[in-house]
């Protein structure tokens, strides 16, 4: 084993990887410490919504439980992530946060006698998720993601000729000769590459994050330094399979150059093509109806509930009284839950219909990011994304946090509301509601719980395709011929 | 003559045996028909939105009758060479409604109002996660590794199989012997791209939507050579690279390396560089938000010296305005700053009025309110120009690499680049100003069609329509000959530089 490091060493390649490993990764401290859209940038704006949002739920909390209770608590905003320099993610690629307030008031509708009576549709869940990316060149973020694929480049260029050299220059049939089991050999072999390709990581990486440190941008605690030892781990594990493939090829091929070409295609295809091409393939055989579509059938559908609760200008039905003739009001209890039925269908409709279009897009997202997996470098790119806490499936997460805060957030209204005797209990009209202020203080708060359980299944992936091609190489060098 | 030939095919002969000819071919072959079936796909849903905006906008048409009441759009026409080359296809503005008052400019940051330049919203963003693949960057990244499999023994293969000294122990000369290399490996990386792009033109072809004419044919042939000729440099300095190194695994670590540099690594660097330290500077958005409600006010003192000098200020006339500057509401970092100016009339009583004098004002203040549209713009378009001005100085520094140097050269080809967008940017406002004149023709700011139609409706049925026309071979090949000029300059520097290295080449 020290042989082999001693004589990885001293090659040309040894040479290029310990000048663009420490490169890139100070290139990406730089970018993500000090650049424009960095982490500093996004925890400003971050803090800036919180602020607002604090201040738009005291503003109305002061006016009155029923105003509060129809426009909603704002803004719920995703926490950006400290370590978006490891991994970007969707946080790269959409926006993060998710608007839960009404979009406002309207007044003088058709068929109502009160015409200046406004009303306010309650609260929904607005999913903004329009792409954030201003920039129309293709380019790949500098971020550890990249590095590792870089890594994995390594982990072949040091392998390749590990077995067909040696058995080229006939030194493999002497090293047999000796008392060295071939599954010394082999294990000696990849003990080291393995450590000729992570030390220089190891110290690139303590490169960066002493920049990062440094330049006091991004505040790192105990879970940080947890992750991205993590992700250390991560690169160790990614890194380990390429050296088994590297010494699968080599052992198999008679000429250390075939064996690279080999390698270099397969290494390729499993980098570059595979995982974007069949991402976005997937995503095209599972279609999902397209934004224009559903606008159509939410207007078609909110069309339809206004016809059944104010129509008037019917010519034969101008017997029939509007259920809505008057507007609501704490005298009339009945007249206020016919309101109120308007306003839920309204609100479930709406519901549904974001819901269901955000749900759709993130199945349609989530097969194609679980079918690429197939391949070691996207499985790598996924779990370092969940550990930073840009996956999809922090996304996923984070969405049914919110749906679960809406509940929450409307449970606290119809309690504190059971509180003043002199309201109506009928959610969500205005008029049925209380309208006394409330205690802004005892308003429930949106809080994000991050998970990296998910992690654990491309772990576990990463760890079966150590095991795979571990095997691989070690049956085809057992049964390789050494002449 | 004959040794030259006898040169190519045993290189020809020789590649094309190996199996790295059969897995290029395959890999190549069947990543393009995946993509230009993604492709395919993605530009029959643009041409769909395409189609709804353009009908929509139709059916608002038809419902005008005041002459300030129209609003005409002018639509990108989605490209069908995006299918090669998305570049700016899913980028950007898609439609811009012409308001007289109301300047054409972009901006980055999110703004209230109704911003004149809007985007379509994408069906599915979380799938811009994945890398967009199209042909031409599977070309840039696929077939240049390809090359460079193909070039990397070319003599330091041979040198250490022993050949090298018996190929030129034979009569053949040396420079026969390089041209015959290069030759031969061009011709066998030759079907390879020709086959792939037939491939996509077939399934491209197959699609019901997507047709092309002659023009595109021709431009489809362009991006053929000139894919060639990227082609072709890689394999030069995969050649150079043999020529200067001793072993064939040197010369392909080497040239990997280059490869991985200069295809994905330099142009995020510079990209950051740029950033960081951009050549133009320029005040923020903001501050030219800030700074437009003043030019409106000078608008607003023009006009009421008009008609002061008239002497109408004390006549009161039977129709109102309310005018009033649209907020831009983008938060507190623009405050009550208002980007375009709109009045709206209340119409008291009109079919008994007089109202010649309320038309000669019209007449002149609508005009003065275009001009003044038009200032805003200037000054609103200025964070756009910086911007577009340090993207053009971060494309230079990129084409030290001569994979995005093809990258640009593609776009410009395809129409589907950065400057053909501003061009879409620009034709939209000329699209505005061809409407002013259109209005100025008709006299319609002074016509009491302008604000009513009890004595006749607005007159629109010639009403110019916007025309937003691809580009003919020939401007396209001359907005992309420095690009291409500059990947032949590569080739011949290349060439040159292996041809006097193997002249040299001390085979000891």
């Amino acid at each position: 084993m020290l042989k082999e490091i001693y004589h990885n060493l001293t090659t040309l390649r040894f040479a290029l990887m310990v000048i663009l490993l420490p490169v890139l990764f100070m290139v990406n401290a730089l970018i993500y410490s000090l650049g424009g859209d960095g982490y500093t940038t996004q925890i400003n704006d971050y803090n800036r919504r919180v602020t607002e949002n604090r201040k738009h739920i005291v503003e109305y909390a002061d006016q009155s439980l029923a105003e509060l209770a129809l426009i909603g608590p704002g803004e719920l905003p995703k926490r950006p992530s400290r370590l978006i320099f490891c991994a970007g993610g969707v946080d790269e690629v959409v926006s993060r946060s998710i608007k839960m307030r009404s979009d406002g008031t309207i007044s003088r509708g058709r068929g109502v006698a009160d015409e200046d009576y406004k009303w306010r549709i309650p609260l929904k869940l607005a999913y903004k998720v329009e792409s954030a990316g201003t920039t129309p060149t293709r380019r790949v973020k500098i971020n550890w993601v990249f590095i590792g694929v870089l890594m994995s480049f390594f982990a072949i260029l040091f392998t390749f000729d590990a077995i067909a050299e040696e058995r080229s220059r006939g030194t493999l049939s002497l090293m047999m000769s000796n008392t060295v089991s071939r599954g010394q050999v082999l294990l000696g072999k990849y003990l080291g590459a393995f450590v000729t390709l992570m030390v220089p990581l190891i110290v690139s990486i303590l490169m960066n994050l002493l920049i990062i440190v440094l330049s006091r941008n991004i505040p790192f605690g105990s879970s940080e330094w947890l992750r991205i030892l993590g992700m250390v781990g991560l690169f160790a594990l990614l890194v380990s399979i390429f050296i088994f493939l590297g010494l699968f090829f080599s052992s198999r091929v008679s000429n250390a150059i075939t064996s690279l070409v080999w390698l270099l295609l397969t290494w390729v295809f499993l980098a570059f093509v595979f995982p974007s091409l069949l991402g976005t393939f997937v995503g095209n055989l599972n279609p999902i109806p397209s934004v224009d579509e559903i606008s159509m059938r939410r207007r078609a559908q909110l069309d339809q509930i206004d016809d059944e609760w104010r129509e008037v200008d019917d010519e034969w039905r101008e017997e029939a009284t509007p259920k809505l003739k008057k507007a609501p009001s704490i005298e009339y209890p009945s007249r206020t839950r016919a309101w109120a039925e308007y306003f839920t269908a309204i609100g479930d409709t709406e519901k549904q219909i974001a819901d269901q279009h955000i749900d759709q897009q993130l199945r349609q997202v989530q097969l194609a990011r679980d079918l690429t997996q197939i391949s070691p470098i996207a499985t790598f790119q996924y779990a370092m994304e969940g550990l930073a806490n840009t996956s999809i499936v922090g996304y996923v997460d984070f969405v049914k946090q919110a749906r679960r805060y809406r509940q929450t957030f409307i449970d606290f209204v119809k309690t504190e509301d059971q509180g003043d005797p002199e309201s109506l209990h009928i959610y969500p009209v205005r008029e049925g509601l209380s309208q006394k202020p409330v205690n802004p203080d005892a308003v429930p708060v949106f809080e994000e719980r991050i998970s990296y359980r998910s992690v654990l299944t491309q772990v576990g992936l990463l760890v079966l395709f150590n095991l795979l091609f571990f095997i691989m190489a070690q049956v085809s060098f057992l049964m390789s011929e050494v002449k | 003559m004959a040794n030259l030939w006898f040169v190519i095919q045993r290189e020809f002969v020789s590649n094309v045996l190996t199996s790295r000819f059969m897995i290029g071919f395959i890999v190549c072959l069947l990543s393009t028909a995946v993509a230009v079936f993604v492709q395919v796909d993605d530009y029959e849903k643009r041409l769909a939105g395409y189609n709804t905006a353009v009908r929509e906008a139709e059916t608002a048409a038809q419902k005008w009758n005041l002459y300030s009441k129209i609003k005409p759009q002018a639509h990108r026409k989605p490209n069908p060479l995006g299918i090669f080359n998305v570049g700016t296809e899913n980028f950007g503005a898609n439609t811009v409604t012409v308001e007289l008052g109301k300047p054409v400019f972009e901006l980055s940051l999110p703004i209230g109002g109704g911003a004149p330049a809007q985007k379509r919203g994408s069906d599915n963003p979380f799938l811009e996660m994945f890398l967009t693949v199209d042909v031409v960057f599977i070309f840039k990244i696929v077939l240049s590794a390809l090359a460079i499999l193909f070039a990397y023994n070319t003599i330091s293969g041979e040198r250490e199989d022993g050949t090298l000294k018996l190929v030129l122990s034979n009569a053949i000369p040396r420079d026969t012997i390089v041209l015959g290399k290069y030759l031969g490996g061009m011709l066998s990386l030759f079907p390879i791209v020709l086959m792939s792009l037939i491939v996509a033109l077939i399934i491209a072809l197959s699609s019901r939507v997507t047709a092309f004419d002659g023009n595109d044919i021709a431009h489809i042939v362009l991006i053929f050579a000139v894919s060639l000729l990227y082609v072709s440099t890689w394999y030069l300095l995969g050649l150079l690279l043999s020529i200067w190194t001793k072993t064939a695994a040197t010369t392909l670590i080497l040239s990997m390396f280059i490869w991985v540099m200069l295809t994905s690594v330099h142009s995020n660097i510079v990209a950051f560089a740029v950033e960081k330290l951009p050549p133009y500077k320029s005040n923020p958005e903001s501050a030219a938000l800030q700074s437009t409600p003043d030019v409106w006010d000078q608008f607003k003192r023009e006009r009421d010296a008009y008609i002061k000098q008239r002497g109408y200020e004390k006549i009161t006339h039977p129709i109102t305005w309310e005018p009033k500057t649209i907020s831009t509401g983008t938060g507190k970092s623009t405050g009550s700053g208002g980007y375009y100016f709109v009045e709206s009339y209340s119409i008291i009583s009109v079919d008994r009025a007089d109202t010649s004098i309320f038309q000669e004002l019209l007449g002149y203040q609508e005009q003065l309110r275009v001009e003044y549209a038009n200032k805003v713009e200037a000054i609103l378009n200025k964070p756009a120009e910086e911007r577009e001005r340090n993207a053009k100085f971060a494309d230079m520094l990129s084409r030290i690499s001569f994979a995005d140097t093809y990258d640009f050269a593609i776009g410009t080809i395809t129409g589907t680049d950065r400057q053909r967008y501003n061009d879409f940017i620009q034709n939209a406002r000329a699209y505005k100003r061809e409407i002013v004149e259109y209005l100025k023709d008709k006299e319609a700011f002074s016509s009491r069609a302008w604000f009513s139609d009890d004595k006749g409706a607005a007159e629109l049925t010639d009403l110019p329509v916007f025309q937003h026309q691809r580009l003919s071979l020939s401007e396209s090949l001359s907005r992309a000959s420095v690009d291409v000029l500059i990947l032949v300059a590569w080739n011949i520097v290349l060439f040159m530089t292996a041809y006097v290295s193997f002249l040299r080449y001390d085979m000891s």
